[in-house]
């Protein structure tokens, strides 16, 4: 029984030290735990500041891990097999149809997750370097944008493989989308779908994209994203503490010497071990931090399981080149490009600019171009990072705020306001009845 | 007998190959070696990207048969795997493609209730059907000029001809014509 309790006692102690000392020692012990620093700050463990997005992102991305190594060993990738391989998923294997919606509405959250995580970060300030030396935030902010276009382009790819109609025309439309880009354009489409027509050559590639090169790039991105984090000194609002105790005046924070080092040196070396009062601000990240990851973790699966039970996984009848759907609908958080792109060909005299061009590839390529120098042009003081709503960043913020709102209302548009042919109707009106083939 | 071990310091000697700007045997084996290394990880990386780009593609002919000129009946026949619209009027043949030119979705033929008058290019005709694209929403004239929607230009008219062998309409993809073209057979 003494020796059991040993055996216990040894695999748990870190998730649950007894101590001062084995709380910090955990975090140096631990493999899982030594991403995380020994102490955090109430701060930034509070659900209000962050709300836990990126967390919540992480875990979406675990989800959609494991469910997709499974789904990897039922889906084939084959023009011919896959849509009947989707179809057993569905049906014949057991729990298959939970898989794949686990899968899907996984993905679907992470879209909407690793959003708003970026609006979080945005509208608190959060990529502002504070008062700590060797902050590179600009740059982590500039990570979180890859990482939002690969949780994008993940998705892409993933909602190809069934190869039904939804996957065949968004093929179609998003490889259009890349020949309209000027001078790059044809050789983009040859490679992306290994010919000229969207056949076998293109499905193996977007399955190899979709479940090995896009996420490799982006675990190495969230590697590196979680390195910078602890170096830049935690989240932003961490910063916020250390300046307010400036103002305090308050008595400097207990460093530590190093006397060997002082003689060696013939001075003597402090270092500042930390910049906020950690007595006063801070916690042992074991267990405060490792609670509420494990609720986060708990709420996360929660919702995406109850969702996956309720909402539908539809598919949609195997791919068919002679007849495109009626309206054919990009997954929704495509649904404002594919807004953009039907209503900004622009005609001037006898010069004519696709749609695919301007709302396609122009518009969405300025948006992130402004995403990723941001940080750079953000002149606000070091009193805006980390706050919500920061007072000088006022006209920053409503122009961001103006921006995500046009999207939304794009989203909203091309969701419940358009039908057949592209047609404007209210979300009340009934659509025509059409025959279904020319 | 006596043997003079090097110094062991000799190795870390820088060793002077006389002038140049002070390059030594070591640096310039070392750039050497670091060169050969980029150079050859760049080449493998061009390989390995090359061998994506396929130099054989088994795709479907773009000059194809698709039958008889009796196989077609008065008015339009839509070749579903060609997204391709053959209209016949008594002996005179034309094929427009049913791919929007805007992003590439397959057009759908709208039959009018009644004939309508429209002005293209300045020409007054009539018209009993139209294109309309689900994707976005483009609209054709029945000759297949873009009026509605964010198609930038007219869907494509292809060349037909007779095979001299068994009499059957040839469709030319690789032979956009423009919108009198008429084959009389």
């Amino acid at each position: 029984m003494a020796a059991e309790k040993t055996i216990w006692k040894k695999l748990i102690w870190t998730w649950k030290p007894e101590s001062e000392f084995e709380a910090g020692d955990s975090i140096v012990r631990n493999l899982l735990l030594h991403w995380f620093p020994s102490k955090i700050t109430f701060r930034s463990l509070s659900y209000r500041y962050s709300f836990w997005l990126g967390t919540a992102s992480a875990i979406l991305f675990g989800i959609l891990t494991v469910t997709g190594v499974v789904l990897m060993f039922l889906y084939v990738p084959s023009v011919e097999r896959a849509y009947a391989s989707i179809k057993d998923i569905e049906f014949a294997v057991a729990f298959g149809w939970f898989l794949r919606g686990l899968h899907r509405i996984g993905a679907h959250l992470m879209v909407a997750v690793v959003f708003l995580h970026a609006v979080r970060v945005f509208l608190t300030g959060g990529y502002k370097n504070g008062v700590a030396a060797n902050q590179n935030r600009p740059l982590n902010w500039i990570i979180g944008v890859v990482l939002l276009l690969s949780t994008l382009l993940l998705s892409f790819t993933g909602y190809l493989l069934p190869w039904d109609q939804l996957a065949f025309w968004a093929i179609t439309v998003g490889t259009n989308i890349a020949l309209a880009a000027p001078v790059v354009g044809e050789q983009t489409r040859f490679l992306l779908l290994g010919g000229n027509t969207i056949a076998q050559g293109a499905l193996i590639r977007f399955y190899v994209l979709h479940c090995v090169f896009l996420p490799m790039l982006v675990l190495l991105l969230f590697a590196w994203h979680m390195w910078r984090i602890r170096k830049d000194g935690g989240l932003a609002c961490a910063d916020q503490l250390a300046l307010d105790q400036k103002q305090e005046k308050a008595p400097p924070i207990k460093s530590k010497t190093y006397s060997l080092l002082g003689i060696a040196g013939t001075r003597t070396v402090h270092v500042e071990a930390a910049l906020v009062d950690e007595d006063r601000h801070a916690t042992p990240a074991s267990p405060s931090l490792t609670l509420r990851l494990l609720v986060v973790i708990l709420a996360t699966v929660l919702l995406a399981s109850l969702m996956t039970i309720v909402v539908e996984a539809p598919l949609e009848e195997p791919a068919n080149p002679a007849v495109t759907s009626n309206p054919a609908k990009a997954p929704w958080y495509f649904l404002w490009l594919q807004e953009l792109v039907a209503d900004t060909t622009v005609r001037v005299g006898g010069l004519t600019l696709n749609g695919a061009l301007v709302g396609g590839i122009i518009v969405p390529g300025i948006l992130v171009g402004l995403l990723l120098v941001w940080p750079y042009l953000d002149r606000s003081s070091v009193r805006s990072a980390g706050i919500w709503f920061g007072s000088d960043r006022w006209r920053q913020n409503i122009v961001f705020l103006i921006i995500v709102l046009a999207i939304l209302i794009l989203t909203i548009v091309g969701t419940y306001m358009r039908g057949p042919y592209w047609g404007l109707y209210w979300p009340w009106e009934t659509w025509p009845d059409l025959p279904r083939k020319f | 007998m006596k043997t003079t071990k090097p110094s062991p310091d000799a190795a870390r000697q820088p060793h002077t190959t006389g002038g140049e700007g002070g390059q030594t045997r070591r640096s310039f084996l070392d750039r050497l070696g670091l060169g050969t290394l980029l150079t050859a990880i760049a080449g493998q990386t061009w390989m390995m990207v090359r061998a994506l780009v396929p130099n054989v593609l088994y795709e479907p002919s773009l000059r194809f048969k698709v039958g008889t000129p009796d196989r077609f009946p008065e008015g339009v026949t839509f070749l579903e795997d060609r997204r391709l619209f053959i209209f016949r009027n008594q002996k005179m043949f034309y094929a427009i493609s049913g791919v929007c030119t805007h992003l590439g979705c397959t057009v759908k033929m709208i039959q009018l209730n009644q004939p309508q008058k429209v002005e293209i290019r300045g020409k007054l005709t009539e018209e009993r059907w139209e294109f309309h694209c689900p994707c976005h929403g483009s609209k054709f004239y029945a000759e297949g000029t873009p009026y509605a929607g964010p198609a930038p230009t007219p869907l494509a008219w292809y060349r037909l001809e007779v095979a001299a062998d068994d009499g059957q309409l040839i469709v030319n993809l690789m032979e956009p014509v423009n919108q009198d073209f008429r084959l009389t057979v």
